[in-house]
């Protein structure tokens, strides 16, 4: 490949566009038409790939549903009664309302899929109700906030997950199973490092909801809690794929809000599907301009090309995880989760088959790494959108993310090296792998 | 004439808006109708699968062209919002230009491919797939006007100007 190969022109033209503010998707989609100008390929087949690409792969569909089913859940009173009773769980404790920030992350991450949309929605309840009455430092509220979110995506469902799915065809129902042990231990470290800090940092302790109310409390949230139940139920008793599963988590959300929470209305609901439409079609860009980028490489054959590179290095199992986690975080630095996963993740997939790497255990590896890239600056998306809503200094609440960070780390370095990790409940679940 | 423009552009991005969050509705009562029909009634539906796929494809094209905001999209300003204003419409220019180009070039290419389309039709709605698949020639048609529109604005447009319908809150 010369410096002037169509490929490297592409990629230079496709950063130059994302680095001065172009939506990522439009850059990919124009730097391929660029790519297939100067190889005077068919200029069409960006248009054949971009809807061939988005109409034949059924799985995506999974993406607007969940956007859609977050979406309904923030607007109606779900968010709300699900933090009350994390409150009258953990709030009692040193750090109360941090560890409770923590607790419904664990337990939204069963239902919207998205960090995004959890950090956008519960996320920012977390921090208002934590920096009222300064009883949180801002960015020690919205680093929490951002760490926390993080887990959404691990634990089933997860939109990064179905991406993955998309482009590795491991099964989405085994990949969701792959990622509750990560992240319920994603959720224990974070909790770990509250309760070792909350003395130090003087944090607050909520006055205690006493037990007698607890019952009542969890009665009044009991059907936002069993949405997790309903959604396991559905893919893994065989009643829905994980498709379909997101729509009857949308359908849920949205039945539970008006007929027992009777907390939306038809004007709210217009709302909702109006800002769930306008995200879908924003994502959708990004995925259709990444699938179309995607066929570039795959012409240009460079998964081929790393394979055999990879090969004549000798890299063994453990080589080639260590090389692609420690690649995969410097680029999660700088680029956006979405793109990795579409773009830069298949190109490592034939080599992970030849290691014979297992295909959920490196799904939930790297879904686990590019979801630590949305914390990590300076492109870390998720640091932008709690420092949004904090104010705080960018860099004061990157210090106080880092402590999480580290943590996480050290899990994504634990599920790397220990399959059984992220294995053991799929195969406790018939997973033949 | 200004306000009266804007006052139909704002009208037309109403409409469109409309039209979004009415085929994410559709997209999601199809769903629910299709897990209904195959579980409950026990009446496997092909139909309903290919109208969400379409709608998909649609609403992203759609909404893309006609709906999404500026600030929607999924974009790294960091070193955008950065630059001073200069440096910004230097940007602004480049970007234009470069989309412009790249998409009103290929687009005698992507008629001829979505025209040659017409060969086939979907499986159970039959529906023509160089109908079903126009909406990618619109969204082209859609940018290409947008990001003249935008590059126009940066080379003699002040910074208070606002871009109409397709284009507002210029990049």
């Amino acid at each position: 490949m010369t410096l002037t190969s169509p490929f490297l022109l592409a990629i230079v033209a496709i950063t130059v566009l994302a680095l001065i503010g172009q939506p990522i998707g439009l850059a990919m989609l124009v730097g391929s038409i660029f790519y297939l100008l100067l190889a005077g390929a068919d200029l069409g087949t960006v248009a054949e790939q971009f809807l061939n690409g988005m109409y034949s792969n059924f799985v995506i569909l999974a993406v607007p549903l969940f956007i859609l089913a977050a979406e309904l859940m923030n607007s109606g009173s779900l968010t709300e009664r699900l933090l009350r009773f994390c409150n009258a769980l953990v709030g009692r404790f040193r750090g109360g309302l941090a560890q409770v920030n923590v607790l419904q992350s664990v337990i939204f991450a069963g239902m919207s899929g998205s960090a995004i949309a959890d950090a956008a929605g519960s996320g920012k309840m977390m921090q208002h109700m934590m920096t009222k009455d300064g009883r949180y430092p801002p960015s020690f509220a919205a680093a929490l906030t951002a760490a926390s979110a993080v887990i959404g995506p691990i634990i089933p469902p997860s939109i990064p997950m179905v991406l993955y799915a998309l482009v590795s065809d491991a099964s989405i129902g085994f990949l969701f199973l792959g990622g509750v042990v990560p992240g319920i231990m994603m959720g224990a470290a974070q909790s770990a490092i509250i309760a070792t800090t909350a003395r130090r940092r003087k944090f607050p302790v909520e006055p205690p909801v006493p037990l007698r109310q607890i019952p009542r409390i969890t009665w009044d949230s009991l059907p936002a809690l069993m949405m997790p139940v309903v959604l396991m139920v559905g893919i893994y008793g065989g009643v829905t794929t994980p498709t379909e599963a997101a729509a009857v988590a949308a359908c849920y959300a949205l039945v539970i809000s008006v007929l027992l929470y009777r907390s939306i209305s038809l004007r709210s609901l217009y709302a909702s599907l109006l800002t769930s439409a306008r995200t879908t079609a924003s994502i959708g860009m990004l995925i259709a301009g990444a699938l179309v980028f995607n066929y570039v490489v795959t012409i240009e054959n460079i998964p081929d090309s790393i394979r055999v590179l990879l090969t004549d290095w000798n890299l063994n199992q453990i080589g080639f995880l260590i090389f692609v986690n420690v690649l995969l975080l410097v680029l999660g630095c700088v680029l956006e989760g979405t793109a990795i996963l579409l773009v830069i993740v298949p190109v490592f997939i034939p080599t992970a088959q030849a290691l014979g790497i297992d295909m959920v255990h490196f799904g939930v590896v790297v879904v686990v790494n590019t979801m630590l890239g949305l914390i990590t600056p300076p492109y870390g998306m998720l640091l932008f959108i709690v420092g949004k809503t904090s104010g705080a200094p960018l860099r004061h609440i990157v210090r106080d993310t880092m402590p999480f960070l580290i943590a996480m780390l050290a899990v994504l370095v634990l599920i790397t090296f220990v399959p059984d990790l992220v294995l053991w409940l799929p195969r406790l679940l018939g997973y033949q792998g | 004439m200004s306000s009266f423009v804007r006052g139909v552009g704002g009208w037309l991005r109403r409409r469109a808006e409309n039209v979004a969050a009415a085929m994410l509705a559709v997209m999601f009562l199809a769903f629910i109708a299709q897990i209904v029909m195959r579980y409950v009634l026990g009446l496997p539906t092909g139909w309903t699968n290919e109208l969400t796929v379409i709608l998909w494809l649609w609403l992203v094209l759609f909404g893309c062209a006609f709906v999404v905001r500026e600030d929607e999209e999924i974009r790294l300003d960091l070193i955008y919002s950065a630059a001073p204003a200069p440096a910004r419409r230097v940007m602004k220019i480049v970007s234009a230009v470069a989309l412009v180009s790249m998409f009103a070039i290929s687009l005698p290419a992507v008629i001829d491919y979505v025209g040659f389309m017409k060969v086939q039709k979907t499986a159970y709605l039959k529906i023509r797939f160089d109908y079903l698949y126009s909406i990618y020639v619109v969204f082209v048609l859609a940018m290409i006007v947008r990001y003249l529109w935008l590059g126009w604005y940066a080379i003699w447009g002040t910074d208070e100007a606002k871009a109409p319908a397709s284009g507002e809150d210029p990049a």
